[in-house]
């Protein structure tokens, strides 16, 4: 082969490259941009045939997620949006610290001691992750209205404990089971009891872990849509449940829907930046480091 | 001291079950209800007439296998999942391999995969809703204009509404294989690579007979995720299509809503949900095995 065949084929192989790296970046950042500019649309622009690139923004969506109503002829459709906002807040931060009292010690037990039966719960913790909600939630809801649980904050957090606490506990297992034996062995001989072991060596020292599984975790119930859609009502929607709000038997207001799920996603965009090196072992329970 | 030692000892038996006693409540609070569950689906439980409210055995069953509705919506979530797994997988390999691959702003890739993935999947489905509208005004069918194809009717036509679902679940979940696959290839040794050079094996040969057997743990671990998040897909059928058109796309998860929370059926959709949770766990056990021997034999 002459040396100019060569860096012919060498072109061709990085533009191959630079397209499929740039249909990549197309097929997963397009979708989001396209959101952000339909939400900054005004009705007219939104229905446009060509679809519009070039438009004058307006904030009007925006304001009237916040505002709360429409401002049209439809009074049917009026999705509080700021109290949705706080509810998912409510729910996720109540979800997340409830798993975490209980998961810290349920976990240090499944990391560091061996007893019967533990493996098989092990395993029952991490079949959580494969259950159909629709198994837990037709008997949770008829049980919800029967004790007042039903669109609650304190019956929300609860359900979300099938979301929540599995994954609490396998992933600050697997932290916990980095700390090497030793550092644990020398505080024992130094005189500290179980809880000294857990309060002194191993909570300092997996910090970062739980800071991750926390954040994990809240993404997590950020993203729950099944339980809230039947164990919540009007007040206790989360964002999730009160973005499809937007879409009614009369219309579909789709420059605020657009809002509403840049509204719903922005917690997430941020805080999966912050956590990237974790997510694929958060998403697998723990299983992928 | 010495006494308190001992004692200390003494207590470590009990002590495992003392750090999990917080968790086994919450978790006997959510077996409990699965238990009603499971009662009720043996139950002609209708919430509007809690008169009629009968243990019937095994009929809520046997009434499904004559159930017309049953059998679509099996074939469906089925034929669904076969679907996502291969396209998602596929893809998802293609996607691993290329960015391990010495590619310039890998990172900024990798990082910028992981938004699709980490929104929640009901807003996923709304973004790609208002992208696909009907008309040239939906922006998918503009773009698609460009490469001369006609305006797909995409939630209202049977074809458009499952390629909809697809296209919609591949785009938040291509992510997922991608990014543990690259970090399967990023962990492989290099010797196995070495030999095979030395021994005059081509790419194609060195991903056929190095790559893909010393990935096959990951691969099956996706696989794995992938079918079972697949099977009982909901959130973006619910989002998008509810089940339609003319039930194409309803799958059990979603027929088992319908069925409890439209009808109030709670009988009937319990025992729905109870087959599908039976489909995820024969399906779940066998990868499961499948998933053990992929990792003794590399390992």
């Amino acid at each position: 082969m002459t040396s100019q065949a060569v860096s012919w084929q060498r072109t061709v192989r990085n533009v191959a490259i630079a397209g499929a790296a740039v249909l990549l970046l197309v097929w997963t950042v397009f979708p989001f941009v396209w959101i952000l500019l339909t939400s900054l649309k005004s009705p007219g622009d939104m229905l446009s045939v060509p679809p519009k690139f070039v438009f004058t923004p307006t904030i009007d969506n925006y304001a009237a997620l916040v505002i709360g109503e429409q401002r049209g002829q439809y009074s049917s459709t009026r999705p509080d949006f700021p109290l949705f906002f706080l509810n998912s807040m409510i729910i996720s931060i109540g979800a997340v610290a409830l798993s975490v009292v209980a998961g810290i010690p349920a976990a240090y037990a499944l990391a560091r001691f061996t007893f019967p039966l533990k493996n098989g719960l092990a395993f029952v913790l991490m079949s959580f992750r494969f259950v159909p909600f629709i198994a837990f939630v037709i008997p949770l809801y008829v049980l919800y209205q029967q004790f007042g649980l039903y669109n609650t904050h304190a019956g929300l957090i609860f359900a979300y404990q099938l979301i929540t606490l599995p994954f609490t506990i396998w992933m600050l297992r697997s932290f916990f089971m980095e700390i090497p034996l030793e550092i644990q062995e020398a505080a024992k001989i130094d005189g500290c009891s179980w809880l000294g072991v857990l309060g002194r060596v191993i909570l300092p020292l997996s910090m970062p872990g739980i800071a991750v599984t926390v954040i994990l975790g809240f993404m997590f119930s950020w993203n729950a849509f099944n339980y809230p859609l039947m164990l919540a009502g009007r007040q206790t929607f989360p964002v999730t449940v009160g973005a499809i709000q937007f879409i009614s038997y009369e219309q579909v207001l789709w420059g605020q829907m657009a809002a509403a799920t840049i509204v719903a996603a922005l917690p997430q965009l941020v805080l999966s930046l912050m956590v990237q090196k974790y997510i694929v072992r958060g998403l697998t329970m723990g299983a992928v480091k | 001291m010495r006494i308190r030692r001992t004692r200390h000892w003494r207590r470590e038996k009990f002590l495992p079950y003392l750090l999990l006693a917080p968790a086994l409540v919450l978790l006997a609070g959510m077996i409990y209800p699965f238990g009603l569950g499971l009662y009720y689906s043996f139950t002609s439980y209708w919430l509007q007439y809690p008169n009629r409210f009968r243990f019937v055995w095994f009929d809520n069953y046997v009434d499904l296998m004559s159930e017309p509705l049953f059998v679509r919506a099996l074939e469906f979530t089925l034929g669904f999942t076969l679907a996502a797994v291969v396209v998602q997988v596929g893809l998802g390999l293609a996607v691993a391999l290329f960015l391990h691959g010495r590619i310039p702003g890998r990172s900024v890739v990798r990082a910028l995969m992981l938004l699709p993935l980490m929104i929640p999947p009901v807003i996923t489905a709304l973004m790609w809703k208002i992208m696909m509208a009907s008309t040239n005004a939906g922006i998918l069918n503009y773009m698609l204009s460009f490469v001369g194809v006609d305006p797909i009717n995409w939630f209202g036509s049977t074809q458009g509404a499952v390629a909809s679902i697809l296209i919609i679940d591949t785009w938040g979940n291509l992510p997922f294989v991608a990014l543990i696959l690259l970090g399967g290839l990023q962990a492989l040794p290099t010797e196995p690579y070495e030999a095979a050079r030395v021994d005059g094996a081509g790419p194609a040969a060195i991903l056929r007979y190095v790559t893909l057997p010393l990935l096959s743990p990951f691969l099956v671990l996706v696989v794995l995720f992938r079918t079972m998040d697949s099977l009982r897909i909901f959130d973006v059928i619910y989002a998008t299509t509810m089940g339609g058109p003319n039930d194409a796309t309803t799958n059990l998860h979603i027929m088992a809503y319908q069925y409890s929370f439209q009808w109030y059926q709670m009988g009937k959709g319990m025992a729905q949900a109870i087959v599908l949770l039976l489909l995820v766990v024969i399906v779940s056990y066998l990868l499961m095995r499948l998933w053990n021997r992929a990792s003794e034999s590399t390992s």
